[in-house]
């Protein structure tokens, strides 16, 4: 046991289909903009002239799939290091949560966050992110996400626990490389996915702010 | 851009100029009580320090627009142990709290010379690190277009510059409000502003040649990096935001260059003195725009790495 809740995520099952994303904005009642878990669809390859018959392109290596992203409730939170107002901490249990009694709103860790995992709430002029539902864990369930997603993608454990399960992957593109944050993820990769700053691929639905 | 976001770069140029005017006045009033003791050397600068004191208080309180939870505000200065936001609000009340006591000494003449002296060295080395704290907020490992060698010389640069010019702009108002009587400008006090305003002049063209040299190579240094995050900033100061980079450079050209070469004239022939109490107005208000212009392009050409 490293003390340390995180998330698996199987990018190899992931179909795309945003059950997460949708189970978590309804869970934990998100205002408009504000997404706590994103689904990213990440893709390359492209055309080629048919060696046929040049006239005609054919597709050459294209590939599409997607990343389930939420707070990775990392190691080194840099969101909580930066925060002036000492409103996000790091919990006994590994989760890193916001209090809303001291965030003063400065979008600071916005910035500092490689995940986009605070986010801004314009009607409460504070910061809000993932919670990693510890309301439902403290009751024994999953949090939202996991028991919403239809192919089995994610899953919710310790950290050594899933790395010894699922291997210590915890970067493919279009992540962020790890060393920044140390984020508590492990990954299972797609088949065409690179780890993260070797892609030469590209996110293809950037995210639609008005979900 | 909204409001929080302008609350950022009028907080910043604010601050940032009054720490650069204190250190500037600093250097005037010791160049000028050498040069003509400390009595006209008070008359010449202790207006301009209730100034100063006035702009880092508007620049302090445009800080508060910025925040969503204004309420919470008192809790900003907790985190000092990590976070260089909380050291830097720390750091400003301190400066501030630091430059009223030394404003309110100077005014009303309280304390030895000497006492004086020692709170106006360490107000001038307080603003400093106000100043370095600032470049620390945007030094983060996940910001390219920050993190990096020109973030700390801008601003430093912005400091310096804007404070030497904004004390060109107050000595010159100070002339005319002390002088009223007087408008030939035969006695000590016009002595000393153009002596004063000639090494302004100097500073001013040599502060600007260093931002015209520093600006291309940093973004020269975004396009090498190659990062994506580092790529998509510098492209956007080509698209959209040619037209206020390209103004950007050349208003701080004509302001602080131009400008600051006529000053100089100015201040060497005597007689000349109306001329050159416009050409300070005039690159002061032409390197102002310039660098709210530069600090508008650096938030508003920031890109994260990873999924910002």
């Amino acid at each position: 046991m490293s003390n340390q809740l995180a998330f698996y995520f199987d990018a190899s099952a992931c179909s795309g289909c945003k059950a997460c994303m949708a189970a978590c904005k309804d869970r934990s009642d998100l205002a408009v903009g504000v997404n706590w878990r994103k689904v990213i669809q990440y893709g390359g390859g492209g055309w080629v002239p048919d060696p046929l018959d040049p006239r005609y392109p054919i597709p050459n290596n294209v590939y599409s799939y997607a990343v389930s992203v939420a707070c990775m409730h990392c190691e080194n939170p840099l969101c909580a290091d930066v925060c002036p107002a000492s409103a996000i901490t790091k919990q006994a249990d590994g989760t890193v949560l916001i209090n809303t009694d001291l965030c003063i709103g400065c979008r600071y860790c916005e910035w500092a966050c490689p995940y986009g995992a605070p986010q801004f709430n314009e009607g409460t002029g504070q910061m809000t992110k993932c919670d990693f539902c510890v309301d439902l864990q403290a009751q024994g369930l999953n949090p939202a996400c996991v028991d919403a997603c239809v192919m089995r993608a994610l899953e919710v454990g310790d950290l050594d626990e899933l790395r010894q399960e699922h291997g210590s992957i915890d970067a493919i593109e279009p992540l962020p490389l790890a060393n920044i944050t140390k984020p508590a993820l492990v990954v299972k990769p797609h088949r065409h996915s690179s780890p993260s700053g070797q892609g030469a691929g590209r996110i293809n639905d950037p995210f639609a702010e008005e979900v | 851009m909204e409001l929080r976001e302008w609350a950022l770069i009028a907080y910043s140029i604010l601050a940032q100029m009054s720490v650069g005017a204190f250190l500037i006045l600093g250097v005037v009033h010791f160049a000028a009580t050498r040069k003509a003791g400390m009595e006209e050397a008070d008359r010449l600068s202790d207006r301009v320090l209730v100034a100063i004191i006035i702009t880092l208080g508007l620049g302090m309180l445009a800080s508060l627009f910025h925040l969503g939870s204004v309420a919470n505000a008192p809790s900003a200065v907790t985190n000092f142990a990590t976070s260089w936001l909380s050291r830097e609000i720390l750091i400003g009340v301190v400066f501030a709290v630091l430059g009223i006591v030394f404003s309110a000494m100077q005014w009303f003449k309280l304390g030895s010379f000497a006492s004086r002296r020692v709170i106006a060295w360490i107000t001038a080395v307080v603003g400093i690190a106000l100043v370095y704290s600032m470049t620390q907020i945007y030094m983060l490992p996940t910001q390219p277009a920050w993190n990096n060698f020109a973030t700390p010389i801008t601003f430093f640069v912005t400091t310096l510059l804007l404070g030497s010019l904004a004390i060109g702009v107050a000595l010159v108002a100070n002339y005319a409000y002390v002088q009223k009587k007087n408008p030939d400008c035969a006695d000590v006090q016009c002595e000393l502003l153009r002596y004063v305003t000639r090494w302004i002049a100097v500073a001013a063209v040599v502060l600007v040649g260093i931002e015209l040299v520093v600006i291309p190579i940093y973004v020269a240094y975004l396009v090498a990096t190659g990062s994506a995050a580092a790529m998509a900033s510098a492209k956007m100061m080509v698209d959209p935001y040619s037209l206020v980079f390209t103004l950007r450079l050349v208003l701080a050209f004509i302001g602080a260059g131009v400008f600051g070469v006529f000053l100089y004239q100015n201040a060497t022939n005597p007689g000349q003195e109306k001329m050159m109490g416009y050409m300070a107005y005039g690159a002061f208000a032409l390197v102002l725009i310039a660098e709210v212009m530069g600090r508008f392009l650096f938030y508003a050409t920031q890109r994260g790495v990873g999924l910002m």
